[in-house]
């Protein structure tokens, strides 16, 4: 009797197992596995007579010259468009675009801005969903001493941001020239 | 009689709609009635109006009710969803800048908020360019062309600016008869020679997206141009001076044509294909006919009235040196003259001559003429044709002693042969009539010269 309760209670230990512990390490893994794109503009005519078009736009419409600092981001410094990695990159390069909607410099800004940014998701049809990490945000929480240091911040991070857009827009067009070039010469 | 009163309602209420749903209808053109054909056609035109574009959609059928039907765009949009056209009239109308331009949209037609019928359309791919202006047309006098000129709004946009052009031109007689030519740029030269003179012609132009990623359809044609082509004479006008040239260049070469056929035969001919020469006919020409009555002839048969004598050779004589050491003779006296000149005609003359030759002699060769014997001798006077007439000798030879005479009376200096050939002596030798004379006088030295008694050879005696 004592033998048969003590087999039943290993089979609940076992199947209690396989239900509420496999299941969660899957759903861990599965990010890691899946994020499928296909690049559908590979001929290169949407990217030359579009995208490359609002590229060339927003670097017109920026004019901060060379005096950005040489540092790259945190965010170039966990994507880069690898081998076979392109996609992904480019997909969430477009995804951080439209962060910068925030900025509002000018109506035309933010027309090509949304251009480059839709229009590339809209070439790469990800099937899958890449979670991103909410930025940061800088000194949220720490008190405003006064208006001109605030002022100045915003400056700075609106100096920094555009820097970074620049280097964003550069890694972009660079990522799509190398898929292009892939194309033409499997 | 509630329950009876509910049972009547409701069966009146199940009479009332199936006879509604078997297609009973008050109105009797409601069954026979066809669908209306909501088909329509849409175009776009990118960066009408700066960077806004614009959509424009039609019904195809003009007489559908449109009263409540709405168009509606989805997809392929900047921020939005979907965006619904405006009504103009009988088109259906909307001006953003919230096209993608990358992948396709849906259009439908909708009735309240039911939709009739939707096509899947894509923005690029149904652009229509805005109509090219300021047509011109310039004649070139230079260039014998007239150049089409034109512009067009689509070079100051970023999308679409590469277009194909249709140039249509006509004479504005000839009523449909358009030429067309297609062209990507703004330029067109159109030739004078290809176009009637003097005509009236009619140009447009009108564009279309050049296929490369943006398509669609022509554009509306630009305003007409209306221009004349130049009046021609004939053939043309001639520049004048180049007419006076070609006059006289063709009065010139018949000229020179009419002179070549007279002056064939006796003058060109001579010169561009003379004939050959004959020898003897030649030194007949060339030699100075004498005066009277004498018969320069290489016809042996004109010499047989003469006797020929024989030259068997000649001799060198050393003493010929000593002479010009001033052993000259002392002159000679008259009578001895005329004894010399009557001893010479004394002689077997004509039986007897001698037959000289012009000589030379070494620069201190003496020279001495002998009486009786006739010699080589200084013969300045030699008769330049030796006449083989025999009859007249005797004037001729008294000049050749003459010349003779009056050598030993000069001086050293004046004896002195003109020619550097070496004293000779000719050995004379009765010949019989008959024979060719054969003289070869031969020297020492070789001649520069041929004589003319080496023109016969002398036969064998």
């Amino acid at each position: 009797m004592i033998t048969l309760a003590y087999s039943y209670l290993m089979l609940d230990l076992v199947s209690f197992r396989y239900i509420f512990g496999i299941p969660p390490l899957i759903l861990v893994l599965l990010p890691a596995a899946s994020s499928d794109c296909d690049i559908e503009g590979r001929k290169g005519n949407e990217y030359e007579k579009v995208l490359m078009i609002s590229i060339n736009r927003l670097d017109n419409v920026i004019e901060i010259g060379s005096n950005c600092p040489t540092n790259e981001s945190n965010f170039l410094k966990k994507h880069s468009c690898d081998d076979n990695k392109e996609a992904m990159f480019l997909y969430r390069a477009a995804r951080k675009l439209k962060q910068f909607l925030k900025m509002n410099i000018s109506e035309d800004f933010n027309l090509h801005l949304l251009i480059v940014s839709e229009g590339t998701l809209k070439l790469l049809n990800c099937t899958g969903k890449v979670k991103e990490r909410k930025a940061p945000s800088q000194g949220e929480g720490q008190p405003i001493k006064n208006l001109e240091e605030n002022k100045l911040l915003k400056e700075q991070k609106k100096w920094n941001d555009l820097c970074f857009l620049r280097r964003l827009l550069e890694k972009m067009k660079t990522c799509w020239n190398k898929i292009l070039r892939g194309a033409k010469d499997p | 009689m509630t329950i009876l009163g509910t049972a009547f309602g409701m069966a009146f209420y199940l009479l009332h709609s199936v006879s509604g749903e078997s297609g009973y209808a008050q109105n009797g053109d409601l069954e026979d009635a066809e669908p209306d054909d909501y088909s329509f056609s849409c175009y776009s035109q990118l960066e009408v109006n700066g960077s806004q574009h614009s959509l424009t959609c039609a019904l195809d059928d003009p007489d559908v009710n449109s009263t409540n039907l709405e168009f509606e765009i989805c997809g392929a949009l900047l921020e939005v969803n979907c965006l619904n056209l405006n009504k103009l009239q009988d088109m259906y109308f909307i001006r953003t800048k919230k096209f993608l331009l990358i992948g396709d949209s849906e259009i439908c037609v909708k009735l309240g908020q039911k939709s009739i019928t939707c096509k899947i359309m894509n923005i690029v791919k149904i652009v229509k360019p805005e109509p090219p202006f300021d047509l011109r047309v310039v004649y070139r006098e230079g260039a014998n062309d007239f150049l089409v000129t034109f512009n067009t709004s689509h070079l100051k946009k970023i999308y679409v600016k590469d277009l194909l052009h249709d140039v249509a031109y006509r004479q504005e007689k000839n009523e449909n008869n358009w030429m067309n030519v297609n062209l990507s740029s703004t330029k067109l030269a159109l030739l004078q020679r290809k176009l009637q003179s003097g005509a009236m012609y009619e140009v447009k132009v009108r564009s279309i997206p050049d296929g490369n990623y943006f398509e669609g359809y022509w554009s509306a044609w630009s305003p007409s141009y209306h221009f004349r082509t130049p009046e021609t004479n004939g053939t043309g006008k001639m520049d004048p001076v180049l007419q006076t040239v070609s006059i006289l260049s063709f009065f010139s070469v018949a000229l020179l044509v009419i002179l070549t056929c007279v002056l064939w035969k006796k003058r060109i001919k001579p010169i561009v294909w003379p004939n050959l020469p004959d020898h003897k006919k030649t030194l007949e020409q060339l030699c100075k006919k004498p005066k009277k009555n004498l018969n320069v002839s290489f016809n042996p048969e004109s010499f047989l009235d003469c006797q020929i004598h024989k030259v068997d050779g000649i001799q060198a004589r050393d003493e010929v040196e000593n002479f010009l050491q001033g052993t000259f003779p002392p002159p000679l006296e008259e009578s001895e003259k005329q004894k010399l000149v009557g001893g010479v005609q004394g002689t077997s003359w004509p039986s007897e001559h001698a037959v000289l030759t012009p000589e030379t002699f070494r620069g201190d060769s003496p020279l001495r003429c002998l009486p009786g014997n006739v010699r080589a001798c200084n013969i300045h006077e030699l008769p330049s044709s030796r006449s083989p007439n025999c009859r007249d000798d005797g004037k001729n030879w008294s000049r050749v002693y003459q010349g003779l005479l009056l050598s030993p009376g000069t001086t050293n200096g004046a004896l002195l042969p003109p020619f550097p050939f070496q004293s000779e002596i000719v050995t004379l030798n009765p010949v019989p009539q008959g024979q060719p004379i054969l003289t070869s006088l031969g020297s020492s030295q070789e001649e520069a010269y041929v004589t003319m008694s080496s023109f016969s050879k002398i036969s064998e005696l």
